[in-house]
């Protein structure tokens, strides 16, 4: 005869409210088996484990049921309760009479029956629960980051200087991401470049980085602590050990007037190039689909001109795969365009500005292209247009942004600020230009924002019109644009020179498609999702992978920067130990009724079924059967469902258990 | 000629056609005539509410339009309406009780029956660039408007609010653009083709109707347009009608002939210039079509 534990939760009111907490108590505690059941207002308080602890050693319990919250939420501090009382924590359940049962129903007393039968059906399986010990499973002391933006090269440096070897995988030619594009940053106007290009040595210098640039992750297999992660890296037609960067190919290269994507399509480069002149690494690329010799099979200046020989034109993508024991992912951003979208994407773009049309209006990152000193205009600004310095300039906030009949309701975080900061850096360029902000909100939660915002408005004299912009047209060379002050209550038109719109920040395109390859899971929005909003905001539910940077949500460079340093953390906690600690809820077959049809293998996501030998002394083959490696059972339990013989079973919930709640209903 | 209609349509022409857009109703059966679209106007149809009756009780507006859609689903065809505001309305009425439960009911009960949510309503524009074709339209064409530059307007309600009239994209539509260059004729590239002319305020507020509609006149002129063409009574009312007075109010002078759209297709697949209702116009057209040799 069992003797169970039972444990009723009021969880403040949260349970209480709807369910008769005393009652569900009463209920349970005359069920055979159960030698104490009983309710306290807090159960995961101190003194609510406290409880626990000393009823395990006073009535001599040998299961324990918590009826409290989700498991998700307590199962592990009620577990570790049991444990410090010397109970096995996986003699403990809990059962979830609140998401499942308070939380959601209105009527007292059918709720309270609801609860009573939750209970009833884990104490049923309490009764059949087996004491388990845990798996453990060695490290890979080795760390994945993907993209090298400012959170990629953050989260690689720290994981690098606590000892332990990184691999950083970028997919652009070099590292850098979108801070390498920006001209000065909020709230200091500090040289973007300056504190950035440091970085980028730091990274191509350190001794435990390994950095693989131009590539792509194309598979990623294995658990925490044991990934296998293949890489992709693209043919680059430059052999990297023989490239001494000198640039006499870039020069040489008669093929240049291909449209610059670090400089927004303002500059143009060759067709073999360095993305910009501070690249790391420094060895270009040659862009197969402009270059002449790969469209027509004639040109090869390059190769003419290149004195240590280390143009190959051969060249083609490598597959490397690397054993890793964490991935930061950190791939960052990109903005909205307001060009005309494809049929069927939730995004709609913005018709009554043109769908991109107008040359003069233009986005954020590309005004930060022409306000860069190592921008295509060197630091001046000039409209796309004709050359011309702009002397009414209009920016636009929210453009995609909080704007759900657009198809994003999310607030992109970092626009107010830097557009404040562009009417800045433009008013010290042009000193007798005019700079309009159209704005809903100004947002300006940081340390030194709010400051920064008022002094674009009250010492830069940019003029603020809080109201929304509902067109934008062609007039001359002008662009005039329609908008309305709703603080004064009037439609305001303004003729500009040139327009710039802070679009919304959005997740990189493919990032559905990275997730699936790391089975992390994602927004409607395609940012990545950590585990819990406010207390694991690094982590992702998948063990081992931690998130860095505007991947997850817009974020500025301190948040992004703060963020890849907290995913260093818990990357070097995880690598603290030697071995690592699973939860045996893993499958487990019984080889006597094994039949070898291997239907398991067939449908299981974690490819943990194998196939076993049984061999006799003499080491003649008797048969073969299916072994579950505990190491990569992720504990589904598909392959038991699945089992026409039965012969395979998944611990904490064999199918004994689950035929006892099922009769206990 | 003809005998055999290509296509079949109920069609509801709503007030203005048969009063102050008269001009609209007899263009539109002609040139639907000469394409053999046949058009069957919905028995006992009556108003639709329009502005007012959505402005003062929005039960009242769904109430006349689900019954005036339940009025032609007992005919055959899918239903036509030339009128851009008409069209909105119909549209509005399926959108909105589509997914609102309680107004549906309310609504079932006010007119006796159901209301056919997926009776599929088309504006003029829409059967004749999708369900006619834009190639069979250039086929039908018998007098190219060739030199005829058009200021193709839209005004608010032919494409919005997005997701209700289901016409063309919201913002950046080219539906019009399309049907008028099938003809031969060169619509231009111009700013205030989906601003609004002031609409009713016609009436009650005159003022921002000369402001508004201004500013489209001078809009058109100024990317070249020779006349504005529109799918609107209340449009043209406002663009034709009043624009002697908006050329007093501003001090300019315009002359801009405001077409229906089936003027302008009716002329170039041979509708006689007579049946057209060109002489109902305020701002005379005679003088820009002769000097174009499309009479």
């Amino acid at each position: 005869m069992s003797r169970i534990g039972v444990f009723v939760c009021h969880c403040g009111e949260n349970i209480s409210r709807t369910v008769d907490v005393e009652r569900v108590a009463a209920e349970i505690g005359k069920l055979p088996g159960v030698a104490l059941a009983t309710d306290y207002k807090y159960m995961c308080s101190d003194p609510g484990q406290g409880l626990l602890k000393k009823a395990i050693a006073e009535h001599r319990l040998d299961g324990i049921v918590v009826a409290a919250c989700s498991p998700r939420m307590h199962e592990k501090t009620f577990r570790n309760a049991a444990r410090a009382a010397g109970l096995n924590p996986f003699l403990c359940e809990m059962a979830n009479i609140r998401e499942h049962c308070s939380w959601v129903h209105e009527d007292r007393e059918e709720a309270t029956t609801k609860a009573i039968d939750i209970v009833r059906l884990m104490v049923e399986r309490v009764k059949k629960d087996k004491a388990l010990q845990p798996i453990t499973v060695p490290i890979t002391k080795r760390a994945l980051v993907i993209g090298g933006g400012i959170a990629g090269i953050q989260a690689a440096l720290d994981i690098a200087d606590c000892g332990h070897q990184v691999l950083l995988v970028e997919r652009e030619p070099s590292i850098g991401g979108h801070m390498a594009q920006l001209s000065e940053t909020f709230p200091t106007l500090d040289c973007s470049q300056c504190i950035m290009t440091p970085k980028m040595v730091d990274v191509a210098n350190h001794p435990n980085i390994k950095l693989h640039t131009y590539a792509e992750i194309e598979n990623v297999d294995g658990y925490i602590g044991n990934f296998q992660v293949t890489i992709r890296r693209k043919a680059r037609s430059v052999d990297m050990d023989k490239c001494t960067g000198c640039g006499v190919c870039m020069a040489k290269c008669p093929q240049k007037k291909i449209r610059s994507k670090f400089d927004c399509g303002l500059g143009t480069r060759p067709a073999i190039y360095v993305p910009f002149p501070q690249a790391v690494p420094n060895t270009p690329v040659i862009d197969r689909e402009n270059c002449t010799y790969f469209k027509s099979g004639k040109c090869g200046v390059c190769a003419k001109v290149c004195g240590p020989g280390a143009i190959d034109y051969d060249q083609q993508d490598e597959l490397i795969t690397e054993p890793v024991g964490a991935i930061v992912v950190a791939t960052g951003f990109e903005l909205y365009t307001i060009n005309e979208k494809p049929k069927g994407s939730s995004i709609k773009g913005y018709g009554e500005f043109g769908h991109g049309t107008i040359p003069d209006v233009i986005d954020g990152m590309t005004f930060e292209r022409l306000a860069s000193a190592s921008g295509p205009t060197g630091g001046k600004i000039l409209r796309p247009s004709d050359g011309k310095e702009p002397k009414q300039v209009v920016f636009v906030q929210c453009v995609g942004s909080r704007a759900r009949e657009k198809g994003i309701s999310y607030c992109s975080k970092v626009c107010c600020m830097y557009t404040a900061k562009h009417t800045m850096l433009y008013k010290h360029k042009v000193h007798d230009g005019q700079a309009y902000v159209f704005f809903m909100d100004a947002r300006t939660p940081g340390k030194s924002y709010d400051e920064f915002w008022r002094r674009a408005v009250e010492e830069e004299e940019a003029v603020y019109i809080r109201g929304m912009v509902s067109r934008l047209y062609q007039k001359g060379d002008k662009i005039v644009v329609m908008g309305s002050d709703v603080l004064v209550g009037v439609q305001v038109e303004i003729e500009a020179d040139l327009v710039v719109l802070a679009t919304a920040v959005q997740p990189r395109q493919g990032a559905d498609s990275l997730a699936q390859k790391l089975g992390i899971s994602y927004d409607t929005y395609n940012f990545y999702s950590e585990a819990h909003a406010k207390l694991k905001p690094v982590e992702c539910a998948t063990a081992g992978i931690y998130l860095a940077g505007t991947c997850q949500g817009p974020k500025d460079i301190p948040d992004t920067v703060s963020q890849a340093s907290a995913a260093a953390a818990k990357v070097m906690t995880l690598f603290s130990r030697d071995q690592l600690e699973r939860e045996p809820i893993v499958a487990r077959v019984n080889e006597r009724n094994c039949v070898a049809c291997f239907s398991c293998k067939k449908v299981c996501p974690y490819g943990a079924v194998e196939e076993k030998e049984i061999r006799d002394r003499q080491g003649n083959l008797i048969r073969v059967v299916a072994y579950v490696n505990p190491g990569v059972c992720g504990g589904c339990g598909t392959c038991q469902a699945t089992c026409p013989s039965k012969s395979v079973e998944l611990d904490g919930y064999t199918d004994e258990q689950v035929m006892a709640m099922i009769e206990a209903l | 000629m003809p005998t055999k209609n290509i296509l079949n349509y109920s069609y509801y022409p709503g007030c203005s056609l048969h009063a102050s857009a008269k001009e609209y109703d007899e263009s539109t059966k002609g040139l639907f005539k000469t394409l053999r679209i046949g058009l069957k106007e919905v028995p006992n149809w009556f108003c639709c509410g329009a502005t007012p009756a959505h402005n003062v009780d929005e039960l009242l507006s769904l109430s006349l339009c689900a019954k005036n859609l339940s009025l032609a689903d007992n005919e055959e065809g899918d239903l036509a309406v030339a009128c851009a505001a008409c069209f909105s309305r119909l549209k509005t009425a399926q959108h909105r009780l589509a997914d609102n439960d309680v107004k549906r009911k309310q609504v079932e009960v006010a007119i006796d029956g159901a209301v056919p949510l997926e009776k599929p309503v088309k504006h003029l524009l829409e059967i004749l660039a999708k369900d006619y074709g834009l190639d069979r339209l250039a086929d039908a064409v018998k007098k190219p408007l060739n030199g005829l530059k058009v200021a193709t307007y839209y005004g608010c309600l032919l494409t919005r609010p997005p997701d209700v009239p289901e016409l063309d994209c919201c913002e950046a539509p080219t539906i019009m653009e399309n049907v008028i260059a099938a003809t031969g004729a060169e619509p231009v590239a111009w700013s205030h083709r989906l601003e609004c002319c002031g609409a009713n305020f016609t009436l009650s507020r005159p003022g921002v109707v000369l402001n508004l509609s201004n500013a489209i006149l001078a809009s058109a002129k100024r990317a070249g347009a020779d006349c504005i063409m529109v799918a609107c009574p209340l449009c043209h009312g406002n663009l034709d009608i009043r624009q002697k007075e908006i050329e007093e109010a501003n001090g300019t002078r315009y002359g801009m002939p405001v077409f229906y759209m089936t003027q302008l297709l009716g002329l170039a697949v041979g509708v006689p210039a007579t049946k057209l209702g060109l002489e109902s116009m305020i701002v005379n057209p005679l003088p820009l079509l002769k000097e174009k040799n499309l009479l």
